[in-house]
C-alpha cells in the first residue's frame, strides 16, 4: 500500500521546472504547489485538486441546463461560476431559422442538454455546441458531484465506470462538469446512484473499488432472487444512510415492470457498448481521485 | 485603553501564566460546514472563530466585476454574544476596518487571474472573543481558501505581538490588549518572509518593533505548521494503489 | 457537493414521498440526528450549539441592565434576534435582517414568551428604572433546512444554561433580583416544524423537502400540554382537517426532544 502525498499551497515540490504541470507554479527556479491536493509526479509534476469549481475548457463534454433566453442564445448553467451560451444556429436544422419568440419550442427553461464546449475566450465567455445524438428525457436520472471526483468515477483505464455499467446494466454518461446521467431499471439506477455518491464521498480512501464491487454484487444477488420468485419483488433500500441528493428528471416515465428482465438488460447493454468508448467522457480513464 | 496601576507581568510571567514568547493553545478543524465551498474552525486560547469561503462564484452587479480576475470580498463579523457587553448585530467601524486589512492580507497570495469576472467571498464569524480575533480569522480564512480549492501561491499566517508592562510579548489576550502599551497584529507569508498585514496601536520604539517582529515571525512559523497539519490530516486515510484493487475486483468478476 | 440539479428537487422529493420514502431514508415523522451542546460560547451568559442533521445553529444569551418599557415598569425584557449570516448558505447575503430572519426570531420569541418560561417580574431590579434585559441571539452557521426547530431548541437550551452576570454589572452575587445563580426557567417549549408535501406530513423537513413543500407549519408545545406558538409559512394551503393531527404530532415529538435534550 502506498501513501499518496497531500500538499498545500506554497509547498516546495521540485527544482525540475521543465516538468511543472497543473496545480503548480514556478518561481526562482523552483516548482511549488498552488492547490490543496494530491501530488502526482509520474510524468509531469501535478497537483490533483480535491475540491474547487469546474472551469470550462474547449473540448469538454458537459451536461447543461437552460436557465435563460438571450436571443440569439440560450443561457446555460454548466455547474460552474461561468454560464455558457448556446447559439440558435446550433439547434436549428439545415436552412432553418429559429425566431426569438419560438426559442422555447426548441429548448425551454430547465431542459437538459449534452454539449461540447466550443470556445472559451479570455474573459471566460463560453460557447457550446449541441451534441444532438444525446437527448436527456424526463424519467432519466441526473446526479451532480464535485467535478474533481469525475476521474475517480471513471477509474484507471475506465475500470470503475466499466464495472458500474456491466454490473447494473445501466446507461451511464459522465460529463466533465460533474454531472452524471443514468438510464435503466429504477432499482439498478438507484444502486448506481448510491455507488457513485459513495465513490465521490470516499474518493481519497483505499479499498474503494472493492466496496463498490460488493455493493453492485449485492444488487445482482437480489435480482437473481427476483427472477426465481418470478415477481417484481420488493426493492431493498439501504437503511438510515445519508444518501445525499440526486435527481429524477420528471415523474411519469418509469420502466414498466412487466418488461422482461433479459430484454431490458440487452437494451441497456447495447447502449453501454456504444458509449464505452470513453473518449466521449472527455478524459477517458484518468487515474485516481 | 492603558490603565495605570494594573500589573500585567509578575515574576517574569504574564497574568495567565504564559511566558513572554508563548502562544495560546490552538485548535484547527478543516471542512466543518456543509453548505460552504471551504471552511475552517479555529481556536486561539479563548478565541473561537469560524471562516467560510464561497466561490469563485458569479458576481452581481456586473459593473463591479473585473474582466481579468476574481475580486475578493472579506467580511469579518462578531456574534452579539461573543464579547462581554452584548454587541449589536451588524457591521461597525471596527469590523469594516478589520475586513479591509484582512482582505489585503490574503489577496496577494490568491491567484485571482484564474477566475475573471467572479467573486471569492470569505466570511469570518467570531463566536467567542479574547483579543486576537482578526489574526485567528486570517489564519482560519487561509485554511478555508485552501479547503475550497482556491489556487494560492502560499498560505498566510497571522499573529499579534505587543508591549505590556514594558516587555515585548506574543499573542496578547483581552486583558493585555486593554491595559498594555501597544498591540501589533501581523500577517505574513512564512516561507517567503513577506508581510501582508501590519498594524500598530499604541506606542513603541523602533528597536521594540524590530524585536516584536522577530517574535512574530517565530510564532508564525509554528502556526503555519499547524495550518498545514490540519489540512493534511483531513485526508489522512491511506490511498491504495488502483492496480492492487483492480486485480482484486477482477477476481470478483470471475466468481 | 452532492446535489440535485435545482429545479428538479420538487419532482424528485414528491416522487419519493408518493412511494412512502424520504431521500435520506427517514420515516415521515422522524427527526434527523440532533445534538445539543450547552456552554459553547463562554462570553455569553448562556449558550447552546444545536445540530439537526446538517443544520447548525449557535444561540447565545446575554444579560444587560437597562430601563424597563414604560407600560411595564416592573418587568424585565426579552429581545430575540436572528442572524442568517452569509457563511451559513449561498443564499444568505450580508445586510440588515430580511423577512426570513425576522420571522425566525419572532417565532422563537413567541414560543418562549407565550409559555411564560421566564417570569419577567423576577427580573426587576428597581421598579421603573432598572431591569434585566435578556438578549437571545440566534447565529445560524449552516442551513440544511428547518432552521426554526434548531433555533428554538438552541434558545431554550441556552436559557437553561444561563448564569446571571451580577458582577459584570457591579452587583455582588445574588444581591439583586432574581437572587438566584442561574436564570429560572419554568417551562421548556419545543418547536416542531412539519412540512406538507401533497398532503403527506413530514417532520423536520431538510433543505430539499422545504423547497418541495407547499406549506410548512411550526407548533410549539410545553410540558403542561399548552401550546405557545403556531406559525404557518410558505405559499400553499393546509387542510382544515389536518390541524388536529399536526398538533398531536407536535406534542409527541416535542415530548421526545424535551426528554432527550432539555433535562
Amino acid at each position: 500500500m502506498e501513501m499518496y502525498k497531500i500538499v498545500v499551497p506554497g509547498d516546495f515540490l521540485s527544482r525540475d521546472v521543465k516538468r511543472a504541470g497543473e496545480g503548480t507554479y514556478v518561481e526562482d527556479g523552483c516548482v511549488y504547489a498552488h492547490l490543496y491536493g494530491i501530488l502526482d509526479e509520474k510524468d509531469e509534476i501535478k497537483v490533483v485538486a480535491l475540491s474547487g469549481k469546474y472551469v470550462p475548457r474547449r473540448g469538454d463534454v458537459v451536461i447543461g441546463r437552460i436557465v435563460d433566453f438571450s436571443f440569439p442564445y440560450w443561457v446555460v448553467d454548466i455547474a460552474s461560476p461561468y454560464k455558457a451560451l448556446l447559439h440558435v444556429a446550433e439547434v436549428a436544422e439545415e436552412g432553418e431559422r429559429i425566431e426569438m419568440s419560438r426559442m422555447h419550442e426548441y429548448l425551454d427553461i430547465d431542459d437538459l442538454i449534452v454539449a461540447k464546449v466550443k470556445s472559451v475566450d479570455a474573459s471566460m465567455r463560453v460557447e457550446l455546441s449541441l451534441m444532438k445524438e444525446f437527448r436527456v428525457r424526463r424519467g432519466d436520472r441526473l446526479i451532480e458531484i464535485s467535478h474533481t471526483k469525475i476521474p475517480r468515477i471513471i477509474g484507471r483505464h475506465g475500470s470503475m465506470i466499466k464495472m458500474l455499467k456491466e454490473r447494473s446494466g445501466c446507461f451511464i454518461f459522465i460529463a466533465k462538469n460533474g454531472r452524471i446521467w443514468i438510464k435503466g431499471r429504477e432499482d439498478a439506477v438507484d444502486v448506481v446512484s448510491e455507488a457513485i455518491l459513495m465513490i465521490a464521498n470516499e474518493a481519497h480512501t483505499s479499498g474503494l473499488t472493492d466496496r463498490v464491487a460488493r455493493m453492485l454484487d449485492t444488487f445482482r444477488f437480489q435480482r437473481r432472487i427476483f427472477r426465481k420468485q418470478g415477481a417484481a419483488g420488493v426493492k431493498e433500500r439501504t437503511e438510515g444512510r445519508e444518501v445525499g441528493g440526486y435527481g429524477s428528471v420528471g415523474s411519469d416515465m418509469r420502466e414498466s415492470e412487466s418488461k422482461s428482465e433479459s430484454e431490458s438488460e440487452n437494451e441497456s447493454k447495447s447502449e453501454c457498448e456504444s458509449e464505452s468508448g470513453s473518449g466521449r467522457v472527455g478524459e477517458g480513464g484518468e487515474r485516481l481521485v | 485603553m492603558k490603565k495605570k496601576g494594573v500589573q500585567l507581568i509578575k515574576d517574569g510571567r504574564r497574568i495567565d501564566g504564559r511566558a513572554f514568547d508563548e502562544l495560546r493553545p490552538i485548535r484547527i478543524e478543516v471542512g466543518v460546514l456543509k453548505r460552504a465551498d471551504g471552511s475552517c474552525y479555529f481556536e486561539l486560547g479563548e478565541n473561537k472563530v469560524i471562516a467560510a469561503v464561497y466561490g469563485p462564484r458569479e458576481l452581481h452587479p456586473r459593473h463591479i466585476q473585473d474582466a481579468k480576475r476574481a475580486i475578493i470580498q472579506y467580511r469579518y463579523n462578531m456574534a452579539p454574544f461573543s464579547v462581554d457587553e452584548r454587541k449589536r448585530p451588524g457591521p461597525d467601524r471596527r469590523s469594516i476596518e478589520i475586513s479591509k486589512v484582512s482582505r489585503e492580507a490574503l489577496e496577494p497570495v490568491i491567484m485571482t487571474e484564474f477566475y475573471p469576472r467572479t467573486t471569492i467571498d470569505v466570511f469570518v464569524e467570531v463566536l467567542q472573543s479574547d483579543a486576537g480575533t482578526r489574526t485567528a480569522g486570517i489564519n482560519a480564512a487561509s485554511v478555508a481558501l485552501a479547503d475550497a480549492g482556491i489556487p494560492m501561491r502560499d498560505l498566510v499566517t497571522s499573529v499579534a505581538v505587543g508591549k505590556v508592562d514594558g516587555e515585548i510579548v506574543l499573542d496578547l489576550n483581552a486583558y493585555e490588549d486593554n491595559y498594555g502599551e501597544a498591540d501589533m497584529p501581523i500577517a505574513m507569508i512564512v516561507r517567503k518572509n513577506k508581510i501582508t498585514m501590519m498594524q500598530m496601536d499604541g506606542k513603541m520604539t523602533k528597536d521594540e518593533i524590530k524585536k516584536a517582529l522577530k517574535l512574530a515571525k517565530k510564532a508564525c512559523e509554528k502556526i503555519y505548521q499547524l495550518q498545514r497539519e490540519a489540512l493534511i490530516a483531513k485526508y489522512s486515510e491511506e490511498i491504495e494503489r488502483e492496480e492492487q484493487s483492480d486485480e482484486q475486483s477482477a477476481q470478483w468478476l470471475k466468481v | 457537493m452532492t446535489e440535485v440539479v435545482d429545479e428538479l428537487r420538487r419532482d424528485y422529493v414528491c416522487n419519493l414521498i408518493r412511494s412512502g420514502k424520504r431521500m435520506d431514508g427517514r420515516d415521515f415523522l422522524e427527526y434527523r440526528e440532533i445534538s445539543v451542546e450547552r456552554g459553547f460560547a463562554k462570553k455569553a451568559e448562556g449558550s447552546a450549539r444545536v445540530k439537526i442533521g446538517g443544520t447548525q445553529v449557535l444561540v447565545g444569551v446575554k444579560m444587560e441592565v437597562g430601563e424597563p418599557f414604560p407600560d411595564t415598569p416592573d418587568e424585565g425584557i426579552i429581545i430575540t434576534n436572528a442572524e442568517l449570516v452569509p457563511l451559513a448558505s449561498p443564499e444568505f447575503e450580508p445586510g440588515p435582517p430580511d423577512e426570513n430572519s425576522v420571522e425566525l426570531a419572532r417565532v422563537v420569541d413567541r414560543g418562549i414568551r407565550g409559555s411564560n418560561a421566564i417570569d419577567l417580574r423576577s427580573l426587576c431590579i428597581e421598579e421603573g428604572s432598572k431591569v434585566w434585559i435578556i438578549f437571545i441571539d440566534i447565529h445560524v452557521l449552516d442551513d440544511d433546512g428547518n432552521l426554526l426547530d434548531a433555533s428554538a431548541l438552541g434558545a431554550i437550551a441556552a436559557l437553561l444554561d444561563t448564569k446571571i452576570p451580577y458582577e459584570r454589572h457591579g452587583f455582588a452575587p445574588c444581591e439583586v433580583n432574581p437572587k438566584t445563580e442561574r436564570l429560572s426557567v419554568k417551562m421548556r417549549p419545543v418547536a416542531v416544524t412539519m412540512a406538507d408535501v401533497e398532503g403527506n406530513i413530514l417532520v423536520d423537513p431538510n433543505l430539499f423537502e422545504e423547497s418541495a413543500a407547499n406549506a410548512k407549519i411550526t407548533i410549539t408545545t410545553n410540558e403542561d400540554g399548552s401550546i405557545s406558538c403556531i406559525q404557518k409559512s410558505r405559499v400553499g394551503m393546509l387542510e382544515w382537517e389536518k390541524v388536529d393531527e399536526l398538533i398531536e404530532i407536535a406534542e409527541e415529538k416535542g415530548k421526545e426532544i424535551r426528554n432527550a435534550f432539555l433535562k
